[in-house]
């Protein structure tokens, strides 16, 4: 990448300006065919979309009542109904809670959460990762001591450790995963930096006197991130995997609440030999915890899918 | 580098990591409101619950309390679990078993599918069966561990009635035979008394949740070996093997199997970090008398201590294993010792 001086003035700036990103589209322009040819990652983007527009989309597709925690699923407190009985596209669950309704705002809930503790588990690991990896010395061996004690434990594991002393809530779980997931992106982002340090146009900078904080903010942080993408669009899919995996052991948000891991554990109520009536006719009500958990396997999968993807792209030696 | 360094290098840097751990689990006991009562049992006496106090120095300063509670854990006091009703070393005593038994089960499965399906698939690279193997591996990933058990028993269960719906035996062997308790794993105990019968009921209990916790373990695995194997296909040795004329059969297993394998045990760890995971997830829903189950049930109860017990417990294990897995691919890999 090239290394900027001094700022041009005007329309040099400008022409400047353009000389300096017409690679990068071109670069764009080639991931993105890449992308399209690849169809796994065209399937994973599908998945992902529809989940974000779901997500953006829920106050439409799914109109909350006009007062009240819009997360709270409404229900009409019968037995669960089978899909397409009464209007409820996916049938209703434990006290009737409409499903599709929890299903849309669950994704809402899940985008919210995942997009919150991916992106600052993130900041917080570059900032740390980078310090240490450019630094060195006693400051590197603190933070590094630190993330191998976080990383000596299972995810989930020490989730619940966390959780399991805090109120229980989805800002906890989320509190906690940070807490879980920053190391991981801390050490990546050190071991970027270390070898981009000693790159041939880090020198140049440092031999023509650019600040050593300017060096790390401009030319080796932006320059290390390539790898985080593609753990970033992984994690997004993980977190929310573990994350499910608390709401269903009971941490985080309550029994009705729009949320997929809690809506999975209050369908289990209903696991065979459970039965309802509806109409005269008799139902093993798989829907009130299949579905949900088929909008958590679509939603993992579909960053699963990008991330191997982007890994391939954003690796020129993997790329014909 | 000698192996016997290697090994003394790598318990030494194993200290500040377990001293880190229990700093953590320290931490969270005291984050808990009163710390003592991690120590109150239902049948104290208001005067002794105050020597509570007195004998874990809880009004002393922190760090000072931190070395008595190490001192504690060093002594196997590692505090009441009220879900049990036990001390926690005890209870952890009680429900070990129940879990390293399918932990290993499930360990196994996902060592031996994993391996073959990601030898098979980098053989018959872009052939269905790899398609196949990649849907397989992509599944595991992604799917919650908890929808795969509740699927796996909708159908194995409620529909064709094949396998059980948990637990680790039939009842009809606790009034008929006895259940025998040697070792407390069921598989070993009722080998040593001769119940064959109980030994085959136990196994088939085992099938469903040992898949479930496996299946993610056989997704990582499946992969690692997948591009190790398309890796090491590519080097000239295979060619060279190839052009002498060594059975294409030959070559695949005893050629490239075998050093594919190296990088693959280094995944192998990283599994088991899943697996002890996702134990408390499937003995929650298969009703398995285990570590996971217990730590699910305390966490419903708000039983701080079972719940950091069983971390502490599962944390030390984890680096143990990790340590094992570093030592056998130092064992394999001898670059690795150099470094």
């Amino acid at each position: 990448m090239a290394t900027t001086s001094k700022k041009g003035s005007g329309a040099v700036g400008a022409n400047r300006l353009m000389t300096e990103l017409r690679p990068r589209v071109r670069e764009a322009r080639n991931s993105w065919r890449l992308v399209r040819s690849n169809y796994t990652a065209m399937a994973g983007l599908v998945m992902v979309l529809t989940m974000v527009t779901i997500a953006i989309l829920a106050p439409v597709l799914a109109p909350p009542a006009p007062y009240g925690n819009p997360y709270s699923i409404p229900k009409d407190f019968y037995d669960p109904k089978p899909p397409g009985a009464e209007g409820y596209i996916f049938g209703t669950g434990q006290f009737g809670t409409d499903i599709y309704y929890g299903v849309i705002w669950g994704a809402r809930a899940t985008l919210y959460a995942s997009l919150f503790v991916v992106l600052t588990s993130a900041l917080i690991g570059i900032v740390l990762g980078a310090v240490a990896g450019y630094y060195g010395g006693k400051v590197d061996e603190a933070i590094m001591r630190v993330t191998d004690v976080f990383l000596a434990l299972p995810a989930l594991i020490l989730a619940i450790a966390i959780t399991s002393v805090l109120a229980p809530s989805l800002e906890n779980i989320m509190l906690a995963l940070i807490i879980v997931w920053w190391p991981g992106y801390a050490r990546l982002v050190r071991a970027q930096v270390l070898s981009i340090k000693e790159s041939t146009y880090v020198e140049a900078a440092r031999a023509i006197g650019v600040k050593k904080s300017r060096i790390l903010f401009r030319h080796i942080i932006p320059n290390s991130l390539s790898p985080m993408i593609v753990s970033i669009t992984l994690d997004l899919g993980a977190v929310a995997l573990v994350a499910a995996g608390l709401s269903f052991l009971g941490f985080g948000v309550p029994t009705g609440y729009a949320e997929w891991g809690r809506m999975v554990s209050d369908g289990r109520n209903w696991f065979p030999p459970m039965v309802v009536v509806y109409q005269g006719v008799l139902y093993n009500p798989w829907w009130v915890w299949l579905i949900p958990g088929m909008f958590i396997l679509i939603y993992t999968m579909g960053f699963s899918l990008i991330g191997d993807a982007l890994r391939d792209i954003l690796d020129p030696r993997t790329r014909r | 580098m000698k192996m016997y360094q290697f090994i003394i290098r790598r318990l030494l840097l194993l200290i500040p990591v377990l001293i880190g751990v229990t700093l953590i689990v320290f931490l969270l006991t005291r984050l808990t409101g009163d710390p003592a009562a991690a120590y109150v049992t239902p049948r104290m006496t208001e005067a002794q619950i105050l020597q509570v106090y007195v004998k874990y120095h809880l009004n002393d300063p922190p760090f000072t309390q931190y070395l008595y509670w190490l001192q504690g854990i060093f002594q196997g006091d590692w505090g009441y679990s009220k879900t049990a009703a036990l001390p926690v070393t005890e209870a952890i005593g009680v429900f070990f078993p129940a879990t390293f038994e399918l932990a290993i089960v499930s360990m196994i499965i996902g060592v031996i599918i994993g391996i073959a399906l990601g030898t098979t698939s980098a053989v018959r690279r872009n052939r269905p069966f790899d398609h196949g193997t990649r849907v397989v591996s992509l599944i595991g990933v992604s799917i919650p561990i908890f929808v795969l058990a509740l699927i796996l028993l909708y159908i194995f269960y409620a529909w064709l009635g094949i396998f059980p719906a948990g637990n680790r035996y039939s009842n009809i062997y606790i009034f008929s035979t006895g259940i025998p308790t040697i070792t407390g794993f069921i598989l070993i105990d009722s080998l040593a008394v001769g119940n064959v019968p109980l030994f085959f009921d136990a196994m088939w209990h085992l099938v469903l949740p040992a898949l479930t916790l496996a299946f993610g373990s056989i997704a990582i695995i499946t992969r690692i070996m997948r591009n190790s194997m398309l890796e090491v296909l590519g080097l000239d040795y295979i060619k060279t093997a190839r052009a002498k004329g060594v059975p294409e059969r030959v070559v695949i297993k005893k050629h490239a199997r075998r050093n594919a394998l190296i990088p693959t045990t280094t995944v192998v760890g990283l599994a088991f970090g899943g697996l002890l995971g996702g134990a408390v997830l499937t003995e929650t829903i298969f009703n398995w008398p285990g570590l996971g189950r217990w730590s699910a049930q305390s966490i419903t109860t708000l039983d701080t201590p079972s719940i950091l017990g069983f971390v502490l417990l599962t944390a030390i294990f984890y680096v143990f294993v990790n340590l094992i897995v570093d030592i056998t691919y130092a064992f394999l890999d001898p670059k690795v010792r150099l470094e």
